[in-house]
């Protein structure tokens, strides 16, 4: 596949044959396709970092106002360096226990909240969609919106009675059937099933269907 | 797509989060349990003699006070910087060329092509079309190679089957017109405009 990005477009009328690389694989086309797809359907943190940034600069802006007032010689702003550092050496004494607690408590979640957005997957609701050409992504919203609207017609009900969940491995098709109209709950799970395989969503979801008990009444 | 420098960002935000999470816990136990305060003042008490000594040692010879603090303001000064060459690597790597190669025909000279061509004629063939709601193109560089980004925001409802194959195949017919196959990346999202929009009925 590298080969055909780089011969195509050198003659002149040569590249539409060897367009179409024929029954490729999910998001073929290019070198960086791979990695064009895993940066697409990962977070990459960009806002935790610069959140994390700001928080650090402002810590560092703090401690570097002090610092330059005690290098040059003046009054400190609201604590000197060296006081607070012998603060924070007698620290259970000095301050109510029940607020260092929360104190503490209040630094550790944010800790944890970095910690944990930095070691976990970050997977980004998409799923990929095969094509010839492109690489396609698809949030998980657009094709929840998709199948709810291919429900709603099997069902023969309106558009606030169904409502669908897309997950990575699961889609779940909750109905609510208008009062006094049968509703064939296999029927309309099957036209959702034909549309998913229609669409070829990677990874494949399994789709489920739930109708509630209670109906709608005038719908 | 874009270059930000993911692992650099996991890891950063990693150290971050390990340091206040020690902090966090270590002042719940100097709260609660009193040994850990007994060893606190132990070890923090020496490395605060040693930071006085150091503080002692390193006095201006003329007058009085310490060049450390100027080392430390200059430290500062150094991870603030840093801080803001950080946020400056998010989510850069836009380019403005699409294709920059030089002509195998008899004139010298290179053929350079703006991401603006793809742009608009891709925006200009989706523009009436009333199941969408937006179309956003981007040229990004991956690894040296400029790619598209096409971002379309369907109205809700549209099979994005359907309408990853429209687009693909105008996709094709740029590169008709190129006359080079550059990585496309097609996003199917969904956004404000679409999601309190009305829902496309008829198509």
């Amino acid at each position: 596949m590298s080969q055909d990005t780089q011969n195509a477009g050198v003659g002149s009328g040569a590249h539409d044959a060897d367009a179409v690389p024929g029954s490729a694989p999910l998001g073929s086309g290019a070198v960086g396709m791979d990695r064009i797809l895993k940066r697409e359907t990962h977070s990459s943190r960009a806002v935790v970092s610069v959140i994390a940034a700001a928080l650090v600069m402002a810590v560092c802006a703090y401690a570097l106002l002090e610092t330059a007032v005690r290098a040059t010689g003046q009054p400190p702003w609201l604590v000197d360096p060296q006081t607070a550092a012998e603060r924070v050496v007698a620290l259970p004494a000095g301050i109510g226990p029940l607020l260092l607690v929360v104190t503490g408590a209040v630094i550790a979640m944010v800790g944890l909240f970095f910690f944990l957005n930095a070691v976990l997957p970050g997977r980004r609701a998409r799923h990929l969609l095969p094509d010839r050409r492109a690489a396609v992504v698809v949030d998980d919203e657009v094709i929840a919106a998709a199948l709810a609207r291919r429900a709603r017609l099997a069902a023969n009900v309106t558009q606030e009675q169904v409502m669908v969940v897309v997950s990575r491995n699961r889609v779940l098709v909750s109905v609510r059937p208008t009062s006094g109209v049968p509703l064939r709950p296999d029927a309309v799970l099957d036209a959702v099933r034909r549309e998913l395989q229609d669409m070829g969503p990677w990874p494949m979801p399994e789709a489920r269907i739930q109708v509630s008990t209670a109906g709608v009444v005038g719908a | 797509m874009n270059n930000t420098p993911r692992v650099l960002n996991r890891i950063l935000i990693g150290l971050l989060g390990i340091t206040l999470l020690a902090i966090g816990v270590l002042l719940v136990l100097l709260a609660t349990v009193p040994a850990v305060g007994v060893w606190w003042h132990e070890w923090a008490g020496g490395i605060l003699n040693f930071w006085l000594d150091l503080f002692e040692r390193t006095q201006f010879p003329s007058r009085q006070g310490s060049w450390l603090w100027l080392v430390i303001c200059f430290v500062l000064v150094v991870v603030l910087g840093l801080m803001v060459a950080w946020i400056a690597q998010q989510g850069k790597g836009r380019t403005s060329l699409l294709v920059a190669e030089e002509d195998p025909g008899d004139a010298p000279g290179n053929v350079s092509i703006g991401h603006g061509v793809a742009e608009q004629t891709l925006r200009a063939a989706l523009a009436d079309r009333p199941d969408l709601a937006g179309v956003t193109v981007a040229a990004y560089e991956i690894k040296g190679e400029p790619s598209l980004r096409i971002r379309v925001e369907p109205r809700q409802g549209v099979a994005p089957h359907a309408l990853a194959a429209e687009v693909s195949s105008l996709v094709e017919a740029l590169d008709a017109v190129i006359g080079k196959r550059t990585p496309v990346l097609i996003h199917i999202g969904s956004g404000a405009r679409s999601r309190f929009g009305r829902a496309e009925r008829v198509r």
